[in-house]
């Protein structure tokens, strides 16, 4: 139950542009350990941590959405 | 959209990746994500219709990997081998991104050569490319309903004096 309404307040069915531009400046800092959480790849259906990337070369991430 | 400096760079020895979030602008056609499903199939879209070749790691429902990361819609991070942060921007520009890129070989380089160096924190005000009429088409994909709440958002924003850099484009 808690968990359907969490979805539901991340992913947003209406913009309203509320997102924190500035709080985005002090979360993670250049330098500090960068965050690791596994994802699908699309590909493949697998599960996928990201630091399985940055283990072998520097890796360029870009997040982002169809919309 | 970095797939052009993604087929430039890679040769170079960078890796790079795109994570799928939830929809900015959901709408219509491609409305808010409700199950895996369905933030998969619109990942496949994405990937066809950018033509995109980069891996597309799609995060969770709960937005899990997008949250540590700062939940903002177009973020480019760049991670060292030392899984550092090594660059981040609130917004994602090619030629920003390649500056830094050729900045990283460059201090590939000169380590190289033996020079020694050590990490310093520094920032710089970014300027990317804003283009309404493309936006608006952007938001069309999506479908009407994605059109009309940024219109809405705009006049709220516009009411409130809010600053141009803040607009989308």
């Amino acid at each position: 139950m808690i968990e359907q309404q969490e979805i539901e307040e991340y992913n947003y069915s209406v913009f309203e542009g509320k997102e924190d531009f500035t709080g985005f400046r002090t979360l993670l800092q250049v330098g500090s350990p960068a965050p690791d959480f596994p994802a699908t790849l699309l590909e493949t259906g697998e599960t996928v941590k990201l630091s399985d990337y940055w283990h072998k070369q520097d890796v360029v991430i870009e997040f982002g959405s169809h919309t | 959209m970095l797939e052009p400096m993604a087929r430039e760079y890679k040769p170079q020895g960078f890796e790079f990746l795109f994570v799928y979030t939830r929809e900015a602008h959901p709408g219509e056609r491609y409305g808010s994500h409700r199950s895996m499903e369905q933030k998969l199939a619109h990942a496949q879209a994405f990937k066809k219709r950018g033509q995109v070749e980069r891996p597309i790691l799609v995060d969770d429902l709960l937005g899990t990997g997008h949250k540590m990361y700062g939940t903002l819609p177009n973020m480019t991070y760049i991670i060292g081998r030392s899984g550092r942060v090594l660059f981040r921007s609130d917004w994602t520009d090619p030629s920003t991104i390649e500056l830094v890129l050729n900045y990283l070989l460059n201090v590939r380089a000169r380590r190289r050569a033996g020079e020694r160096l050590a990490g310093f924190y520094a920032e710089f005000m970014g300027y990317r490319n804003v283009d309404p009429v493309k936006f608006q088409q952007g938001l069309e994909v999506a479908g009407p309903q994605a059109v009309e709440d940024f219109a809405r958002t705009m006049q709220r924003w516009t009411s409130q004096g809010k600053p141009p850099s803040r607009l989308e484009g």
